[in-house]
């Protein structure tokens, strides 16, 4: 393993690596103990771990302990709080398995655990005891355990190969990977040996038999490297944890390896292999896919993205190139990304593909001196991928199907229509050349299968049909049979080399157009005004380009996907096509046309992605009736539709900015206007105020001055109230008020008002029938107070002196229900109606008063989601109903008397 | 020590505020001063070592905030904060940051003197015994004792630490957020709803009418007072 001399460990990495530690501790912490095989004496050094934890003060109880009767191990057992077992009726057995729920129940610090690779009996909640260890860690149990290293799933391979015994109960290695310690609990196989002679190992009855075969010192020895080199393993990696922690650079080998991703399902196994070396190596990795060119049908295509998303969720780096040849361009990539090790699987390809196509991959890296190491992955015999002879064959095949093949032939079944028309003329020899011509043009027009099916046919028909004797497969002039053989050569050559020049100057044509692109459409978002011109270019741009109709459905305020607008849709989407464009927006994912969700739509789907949101969909109809999008026209269309998104989300974000900073500006100059209005009218209030009671004290003896000071209070009282009720409306009209909502108690909110108002409601009868044990309610206190105060205070204006006003509250199901009535004259009929309105005032009202108050209180009760009535009072006398909602009320911890 | 010999500073602006506050203050004896500015205010501070400050917020030269934490920085003479009504948040702050009361504009000469009386006792200008007694209610902190008219009542842990923390400041108003942090901690400061049913439990053990409360009264928006 990696064994790099780090140097010397700092004391404030330490400091953050016993954090982790400490951070590690607040979830529940599991701690393996790992052997080589029956009998090393795990349980024995679990049991011993499990003491020293209880005599550090730890509350431990035995999970679940297998003695098999060794006194040893029994008497570590006997002062340790054990578990009793659950029990479980299998047919006519009863089984004893670990009993999760009274552990949960019990809930302990620390379990523990024995035999983790364990399968319950049927009819246990988890299949496997590791789940249950799982459980028991979720509810922050901490778990002692022990495990065979041969029921690690990674390891169970090997030792199978080793001991010859099928292994059926596994562990997966994630279980490991969770377990905050592994311990080795080693024994030299010779002493292991000794205790089995001795009779100190259980066995089991069923492993008895089998046992005489596999307590052999070879092949203990063997599994003892298995678990040796397994926490070797794991050692490095938590040194690397630490290490990575330390100077922040997650990578501390230089290794960084390299996969190829073809099409072929057999990748995926290349592409898991390569995460496991990775991940072993601690290194980074690449996955490449070279499109050289072959045109791939659907199904390969769909394997192909497969194998890139599979490599993608590894965390691989995933790289797409284009290029003629698959070797130069993984050169290329080793050498730009400074690859030190390329994995590659056995090649399954027949001879004549690596004839046509220059040898296998594994060949040409072999020739080439690369600075790297190759890992060739091995296959299992029953695994192997190898494809069929038709298979491979299909390679050759166009995008377009056979068809490229039957026009080739067409084309020359023409040309031998003409030589045979002029071959007198010319004589036969010629004729080879007009036949070379014709190939050439194919190289031209055709794929490379139609290549060289056009030089095979060619030489057959020459040679037949001219070369003499003719319509005979046999050549009589030597020079002429090796015109013929020269002839294929030349043909398969020349076809070859044209059609290649042909694919580089098309690779080039189109990385330019795209580039191109890309540039306009970055031109286009930089120059357009606005959000909508940039988006109608583009969308007609990406229209011309890939001859389709493309649109944009953006994402609405409220954060879902606005499908009924059509603001940059140019036709209207059906129920179904909606819900495509909407899984899509919701997923994250392409959808439609050309994928594999939803493909029998007849568009295709693409998030906008931004930076962090997904901001709408594009559509993309194509116009033509094609299956599936080619690999360039996707990646095209994809870097636009991501410049696009980007695009989007920023101009989204500028107006949010916008926004904002519009409602906060507003919100500060409403605060700071309503701040000093109602500091400049309320000074000179109180200074007035101040002024008539020291008139009214006992400073002043004239009874006349202290009637003007009386009456000088009243109006001033007055005023007071008219300026809280203005400031209050501004306040509620403004829109910018939060409510400051918190739980109160509705006898204590009556009682304050009733405080407050003291003075006004001097002249009136005032009776409160508020229970103290009502629920409480969630309010802003002030603004209720306010609206309370109000509903009395308009009691008090309207009632003659000594009228009696009731407060009374009560419950209602699940509403709260405060009344405020009066025995005064009520409220005339006609006027019911208009009573909440804004300034209205109930003709004949005494004078003094705004018409403010009533509306206030609404606004304030809606405020609070609850509703204002009134009611006529009977005999006579006006009665208001505040009906608020009552939620659940809070709970808060008991406490003893 | 009679009231003549009480000495109270009004920091204010407006001189009609000053001298409505200087009749009332005058009409029970005190000795009064009067700044105009905060700087004039300090300055007065230093000069004419009052008992009492009564301080308005809103001052040409510099904010009343300001004024309160300079002269917190040397003195805890009791200082009660003119504001104006619908800014409880600007209450709650002033009282965090050493504020011993407030009153709210337009108010009172009744309130006004009621303020100056309990900010002076708090000073030790007026007795301060581990002992409360008002009206019926009678607390001893140090017997962990409560009783109504004589009749001993029997309190809850977190009842009785609130009514003794009230009862350490008898008569001033103890913002939310203090009695929530002293009694539930830092973390259910928030939890306010804790407050409001203590509060409710300790009104019908303390009040004869729990509704309309005489000893334990809510200082809305802002939190609770002792009288």
């Amino acid at each position: 393993m990696n064994s790099k001399y780090r140097g010397p460990i700092d004391p404030d990495s330490l400091l953050s690596a016993i954090n982790a530690e400490e951070k590690a501790r607040t979830s529940a912490k599991l701690r393996v103990f790992l052997g080589m095989s029956a009998g090393v004496g795990k349980t024995f050094a679990m049991l011993k771990a499990a003491h020293q934890k209880k005599n550090e003060g730890v509350d431990v109880v035995v999970g679940i302990v297998e003695t098999h009767n060794r006194s040893e191990t029994a008497a570590l057992l006997n002062d340790l709080e054990i578990v009793p077992r659950k029990k479980i009726q299998y047919r006519e057995t009863v089984l004893e398995e670990l009993d999760i729920d009274t552990i949960i129940r019990r809930k302990p610090e620390l379990v523990v655990v024995d035999e983790l690779a364990h399968t319950n009996a049927p009819g246990s909640r988890h299949q496997k005891r590791y789940q249950d260890v799982l459980e028991l860690l979720d509810h922050g149990i901490d778990v002692l355990t022990a495990l065979n290293v041969q029921h690690l799933e990674s390891r169970k391979d090997a030792a199978e190969s080793i001991t010859g015994i099928s292994i059926r109960e596994t562990v997966p290695d994630s279980i490991i990977e969770r377990a905050g310690q592994v311990e080795l609990v080693d024994i030299a196989p010779i002493e292991l040996l000794k205790r089995l002679s001795e009779g100190k190992v259980y066995l089991g009855d069923k492993a008895a038999a089998a046992a005489a075969g596999f307590f052999k010192e070879d092949k203990l020895t063997a599994l003892r490297e298995i678990a040796l080199r397994f926490t070797a393993e794991r050692v490095d990696q938590d040194l690397q944890k630490f290490s990575a922690a330390r100077d922040q650079q997650p990578w501390q080998t230089n290794e960084r390896l390299l996969v190829a991703v073809s099409h072929s399902p057999y990748s995926e196994k290349i592409i898991r292999a390569t995460r496991r070396i990775a991940y072993s190596l601690e290194a980074p990795w690449i996955a490449v896919h070279v499109d050289t060119g072959i045109q791939l049908n659907s199904e390969d295509q769909a394997q192909l993205n497969r194998n890139l998303s599979l490599a993608k969720e590894l965390k691989a780096e995933v790289v797409t190139m284009v290029d003629t040849s698959l070797a130069e361009a993984l050169k290329r990539i080793c050498r730009q990304k400074n690859v030190t090790q390329v994995i590659v699987g056995r090649p399954t390809r027949r001879w004549f593909r690596d004839l046509l196509e220059g040898g296998s991959l594994l060949n040409h890296f072999i020739k080439e001196s690369l600075e790297v190491d190759i890992h060739i992955i091995r296959q299992d015999q029953k695994s192997q991928f190898r494809p069929s002879v038709w298979q491979e064959l299909k390679h050759y095949r166009s995008a377009t199907g056979w068809i490229k093949y039957w026009n080739t032939l067409w084309f020359l079944a023409a040309i031998t229509a003409l030589s045979t028309v002029i071959e007198p003329f010319i004589g036969y020899r010629t004729v080879g050349f007009i036949f070379l011509l014709g190939v050439l043009t194919v190289g031209l027009f055709g794929s490379l299968g139609a290549v060289l099916m056009a030089a095979a046919v060619s030489a057959l028909t020459w040679n037949i049909g001219f070369i003499p004797p003719k319509f005979t497969i046999t050549i009589s002039q030597p020079e002429d049979f090796i015109l013929c053989i020269a002839y294929f050569v030349v043909a398969i050559i020349t076809g070859f080399l044209t059609n290649r020049i042909r694919f580089h100057e098309k690779v080039i044509r189109d990385r330019e157009d795209r580039t191109n692109m890309l540039f306009q459409i970055l031109q286009d978002i930089s120059n357009a005004k606005d959000k909508r011109e940039f988006i109608e270019k583009t969308v007609s741009r990406v229209d011309k380009t890939f001859d389709a109709d493309c649109g944009i459905i953006l994402k609405s305020k409220k954060g879902n996907l606005d499908v009924e607008s059509n603001k940059h849709m140019p036709w209207k989407l059906d129920d179904k096509e909606q819900a495509v464009a909407i899984w899509c927006f919701q997923n994250r994912k392409s959808a439609g046309w050309s994928t594999d969700t939803l493909s029998q739509s007849r568009s295709l789907y693409i998030p906008l992605r931004g930076a962090n949101e997904v901001v709408g969909v594009f559509v993309f109809k194509p116009n033509r009736k094609i299956k599936k999008m080619g690999s360039e026209h996707s990646t095209l269309l994809f870097a636009i539709v991501g410049q696009l998104g980007i695009s989007i989300e920023r101009h989204f974000l500028g107006r949010r900015l916008q926004e904002a900073q519009r409602l906060k500006d507003s919100e500060v100059l409403h605060q700071t206007l309503l701040n000093s209005i109602s500091h400049e009218l309320r000074t000179p209030l109180t200074a007035m105020l101040g002024a008539t009671a020291a008139l009214d004290s006992d400073l002043i003896q004239d009874p006349y001055v202290k009637d003007i000071a009386r009456s000088l209070n009243d109006t001033g009282t007055r005023l007071n109230q008219v300026i809280e009720n203005l400031l209050d409306m501004s306040r509620l009209s403004s829109g910018v008020l939060a409510l400051n909502l918190e739980w109160h108690d509705p006898s204590d909110l009556v009682g304050v008002v009733l405080k407050r108002i003291k003075t006004s409601t001097a002249n009136h009868v005032i009776v409160v029938e508020v229970p103290a044990d009502l629920a409480m309610i969630k309010i802003d206190f002030r603004l209720f107070e306010h609206a309370i105060s109000n509903l009395i205070l308009n009691a008090t204006q309207y009632t003659p002196k000594g009228s009696k006003i009731l407060i009374k509250a009560h419950r209602h199901n699940s509403v709260l229900k405060i009344l405020v009535e009066d025995n005064g004259p009520g409220i005339p009929e006609l006027s019911v109606p208009y009573i909440f309105e804004k300034f209205y005032r109930v003709p004949g009202a005494p004078p003094g008063g705004t018409g403010l108050g009533l509306s206030i209180v609404k606004e304030i009760v809606n405020l609070h989601h609850g509703e204002l009535g009134f009611e006529a009072n009977s005999p006579h006398g006006a009665r208001f109903v505040i009906s608020l909602p009552i939620e659940e009320q809070p709970t808060m911890p008991a406490e003893e008397e | 020590m009679t009231n003549s010999e009480l000495r109270v500073l009004l920091i204010d602006d407006e001189a009609t505020i000053r001298a409505a506050l200087g009749i009332n203050l005058k009409s029970q004896s005190y000795t009064v001063a009067e700044a105009s500015t905060g700087q004039e205010g300090i300055e007065k501070t230093k000069t004419f070592h009052p008992h009492l400050i009564i301080l308005d917020l809103g001052l040409p030269d510099m904010d009343g905030i300001q004024v309160l934490r300079e002269l917190r920085t040397w003195t805890t003479i009791p200082i009660v904060i003119l504001t104006v009504k619908d800014d409880e948040g600007t209450k709650v702050r002033l009282l965090d940051a050493g504020a011993d009361d407030y009153l709210t504009k337009p108010f009172g000469p009744s309130e006004l003197l009621a303020r100056v009386r309990v900010g002076l006792r708090h000073h030790g200008l007026a007795e301060a015994t581990p002992v409360f007694e008002s009206g019926d209610l009678k607390v001893d902190i140090n017997q962990k004792q409560v009783s109504i008219a004589g009749n001993q009542v029997k309190l809850t842990k977190t009842e009785f630490e609130l009514l003794s923390r009230l009862v350490r400041d008898q008569g001033k108003v103890i913002s939310q957020t203090q009695l929530m942090k002293q009694i539930w901690g830092v973390t259910a400061e928030h939890e306010t709803h804790y407050l409001r049913i203590y509060v409710k439990q300790l009104r019908k053990k303390i009040e004869k009418n729990p509704a309309d409360p005489k000893h334990l009264l809510t200082e809305p928006g802002v939190g609770y007072r002792l009288v």
